[in-house]
């Protein structure tokens, strides 16, 4: 028995040994092969790989990011101007029935509810979002400044705190959104359950159900937005405080400075930059909302029963894709393009403001 | 200082470990045991009879023993409980043992082993526990030189000192001797520090209250999830629950009879793929534009930068006619010939923010590194993964985290590409469009709601493990890119 263990040892080791030659031979075959041919190419001044453009090598290195790129960035920018003048394009055969210029664009601002409220519904996508728009980023904004203040203040439990605010960033939207529905549920819903141990009398009160007021259900729906949102900012905000200079601080102490003005006179001024990125960013966010009103009031945007929608302008775009007038691409696109263009103005309204305003 | 001990007591916490890890095995192994004894409702009429499922009296026999519902439940509760206590605590001692040094150590550390002991006595773990307390007295006698006796016996005189010391009566602080200016000078200190006090009291209530709201949906989430109808939907909602009543069949009906394994393994498949294609893209991409240099190189980029702004809404419609019948014929084909994950994973392979910053990660890598490799004759790809790559490593590794997330998370795009399939496309829902168009309602009209949200927490909870395991890269990561975008 142990003399045939050796000799499975021994011919182990033999195997071992062999391939080992034998991916040497290979490598070294290899080796001689490529300096030949290097040697032959410089004998007659062929060798490119020296010589090769920087162009030719970067456009190695971007291909496969510049491929995808191209075919699913920069080619869907240029059709949706295409699509835009297509009147009645029809996706299952490609067909359209003429071009027009501003038909489509036409179409979606007379659409009802997209800007002017429609008869039966009472609300548009435009007056929603803004809505979103103007309650929730202010409020989000100056929530995480005043919470990341106070944890920039503290020194035990700092950063168990940071963790807990950080874990809405890191979860499904639609998961949460389910749980929010259900806390704001009408019949034993936790919030009602709350509101009747603090003593408002919440029997019945519907929130996101069938018989919600459409403030009510707006309320949900921003205070979801905020709770969301809240976590990026703080984030984003504790890192810029952290990076201030102590000697302001320092500074400030020595001159016993109220709080206050510490808060307004160093603390703003000097992570303005960071509050401005945030502010464009979240207003941009808050215009594009989609999955949080899918995720509360599903698909068709409202509660069950109610005379109103809280759809919002993307969700208006994406029922041309699937949903009740699924097909007419050429509306949706001229209402993204529309979309795009109240972001840039936006965005641009608030650049000329931060040149007067933001201390860099 | 006695090195030997310092030695010896991490040779009995190694030892320890390999209990620890055996322990976690089989709380695993008997967690996922008992999970799969879990007795279904009976189908009826093709279709599980879910009503049932709460009325159910099932009998296990486990290991000789007769277990009737709530004791099935009270030992799959404690085996949870039991691995989300020791696994972090296995992973924070690991590494405690690979950092420590020996001028670390001190009694706080001989007490936190001590309590770590009873932790592991608690968990039904009594080996680790009695190497661990024998692993204390090892550092009681590193620390302060005690043999367990001495110990023992000094205990009683600390405690008692400690007492005195906390309940010694403060003695009122005599003004009388003092001129008015001095005593004003300390009733200012007096009131300065009653001022701070209060605001720090403040401070921190606001926090809690914040981090109650923050909270309070996940407790719920967890809660109602383990539930069972009667008590999802009851008018009085319970905010604890004992342990016999938490309903672990709830997640079996929703992984088996909802088909949520199926949605979770199509997610990790289109989550994996995606995550390799990014990673491959970006780190090229990103290496051209730092270190290649090529006409029109900042033009690009900055085509790029400017084409973060346009709203993805944009994009999809188009992508979604590329994608359909007309263009690549992925979806929207007769039955049998469709190819979801394809068209779920390639417009996804690459991200250009991702390239931005890790662009601006491979600009901080300094230049003089690059030219003395290619004077040692190392080429720009050798270079890139043999230099770049490792040094950039924590970029690239938050990268991979956050496009699992994005993956995890994605809704709208696999909704459409899902939606056109029909009865197809129901198989390859990924878990958002899942948990949305899922539908929990009975025949009867009653809407599941503790299976729902046990849907939704299937699907948060992996998120939230991942989170906590690379907390400080995810949390750096948001923060860095934050600054520079």
């Amino acid at each position: 028995m142990v003399s045939f263990i050796g000799k499975v040892k021994k011919l182990l080791m033999k195997l071992n040994t062999k391939m080992r030659s034998f991916f040497w031979n290979i490598r070294r075959i290899l080796h001689n092969v490529k300096t030949k041919i290097g040697k032959f190419l410089d004998k007659y001044h062929l060798n490119f790989a020296n010589k090769f453009p920087g162009w030719a090598k970067a456009l190695l290195y971007l291909s496969p990011a510049l491929i995808v790129l191209t075919i699913f960035t920069f080619w869907p920018i240029i059709n949706s101007f295409a699509l835009v003048v297509y009147e009645n394009y029809n996706m299952s055969n490609d067909t359209i029935t003429g071009y027009t210029l501003f038909g489509n664009f036409l179409t979606v601002i007379t659409d009802e509810s997209f800007i002017v409220p429609a008869s039966h519904t009472g609300s548009s996508a435009v007056i929603n979002t803004l809505i979103i728009v103007f309650i929730s980023v202010p409020i989000s904004v100056l929530l995480a400044l005043f919470i990341s203040v106070a944890l920039n203040s503290i020194k035990p439990l700092k950063s168990f705190f940071q963790t807990i605010y950080f874990l809405p960033y890191v979860t499904n939207t639609i998961a949460i959104g389910l749980v929010f529905a259900y806390m704001f549920k009408t019949d034993g819903g936790l919030v009602n359950q709350l509101l009747g141990m603090v003593g408002v009398n919440a029997e019945g009160l519907s929130w996101v159900e069938s018989g919600a007021v459409y403030w009510r259900s707006m309320f949900v729906l921003i205070f979801y937005g905020i709770w969301a949102s809240l976590a990026f900012k703080i984030m984003v905000f504790l890192t810029s405080m952290q990076g201030i200079d102590k000697q302001y601080y320092q500074a400030a102490a020595i001159d016993s400075t109220p709080r206050r003005r510490i808060f307004s006179k160093i603390t703003v001024p000097l992570i303005s930059p960071m509050i401005f990125y945030i502010l464009v960013t979240s207003v941009i966010g808050a215009f594009k909302i989609y999955n949080s009103i899918v995720a509360l009031f599903g698909v068709s945007g409202a509660p069950a029963g109610v005379d109103y929608n809280l759809q919002s302008i993307v969700m208006y775009i994406y029922q041309f894709i699937d949903g009740s007038n699924a097909g007419n691409l050429s509306v949706a696109a001229a209402g993204s393009l529309i979309l795009f263009v109240i972001i840039l103005l936006l965005t641009l309204v608030q650049m000329q403001v931060s040149k007067k305003r933001v201390h860099y | 200082m006695d090195k030997k001990l310092f030695l010896k007591s991490n040779k009995i916490e190694k030892i320890s470990f390999i209990f620890d890890l055996l322990a976690i095995i089989a709380y695993i192994a008997l967690f996922l045991i008992l999970f799969k004894m879990l007795a279904l409702p009976e189908i009826v009429n093709g279709s599980m009879d879910l009503d049932n499922l709460q009325f159910m009296t099932p009998v296990y026999e486990f290991l000789g023993m007769t277990l009737d519902k709530g004791q099935m439940n009270y030992v799959i509760t404690l085996t949870v409980l039991f691995t989300v206590v020791s696994v972090p605590m296995f992973f924070i001692n690991t590494k405690k043992v690979k950092t420590r040094t020996i001028y670390e150590v001190d009694s706080y550390v001989a007490g936190s082993k001590f309590v770590q002991a009873i932790v592991n006595l608690l968990s039904f773990n009594p080996i680790s526990a009695g190497l661990r307390i024998y692993n204390t007295f090892v550092l009681i006698k590193f620390v302060k030189g005690y043999n367990p006796r001495e110990f023992f016996k000094s205990v009683i005189p600390a405690v008692k000192k400690k007492f005195k010391e906390t309940f010694k009566k403060r003695v009122k602080e005599d003004y009388s001797n003092l001129d008015e200016y001095s005593i004003s000078i300390k009733q200012s200190i007096r009131r300065q520090r009653t001022v701070r006090v209060t605001i720090l009291l403040f401070t921190y209530f606001f926090l809690i209250m914040m981090a109650f709201i923050i909270i309070i949906p996940f407790y719920w989430m967890i809660l109602t999830s383990l539930k069972d109808f009667s008590g999802a939907t009851s008018t009085n909602p319970d905010f604890f629950l004992s342990i016999s009543r938490m309903n672990w069949v709830n997640y079996k009906v929703v992984l088996t009879e909802l088909n949520f394994g199926l949605y979770i393994k199509n997610t990790v498949i289109v989550a994996i793929f995606s995550t390799v294609g990014t990673i491959f893209t970006t780190i090229l991409a990103a290496y051209a534009f730092a270190r290649i240099e090529f006409k029109g190189r900042e033009l690009l980029f900055s085509i790029l930068i400017m084409t973060m702004m346009i709203p993805g809404e944009l994009y999809i419609i188009t992508n979604f006619i590329t994608v359909s019948k007309n263009g690549f014929g992925w979806v929207g084909m007769p039955t049998g010939s469709n190819n979801y994950f394809v068209a779920m994973i390639i417009p996804f392979v690459t991200n250009i923010s991702f390239i931005f910053f890790l662009r601006q990660n491979f600009k901080q890598i300094p230049e003089s590194l690059y030219k003395a490799a290619r004077v040692d004759g190392c080429s720009d790809f050798k270079y890139l993964t043999r230099v770049m790559v490792p040094i950039a490593s924590p970029t690239i590794f938050t990268i991979t985290i956050l496009n699992v997330f994005s993956s995890w998370n994605a809704y709208i795009w696999p909704r459409i590409i899902t939606g056109v399939g029909g009865q197809e496309g129901k198989n390859f829902w990924l878990i958002s469009n899942a948990l949305r168009d899922t539908a929990f309602v009975q025949d009867n009209g009653r809407v599941m709601y503790n299976l729902q949200i046990a849907a939704s927490a299937l699907v948060t909870v992996p998120l939230l493990i991942v989170f906590f395991m690379f907390r400080k890269y995810i949390m750096n990561g948001i923060g860095r890119s934050g600054t520079k975008g």
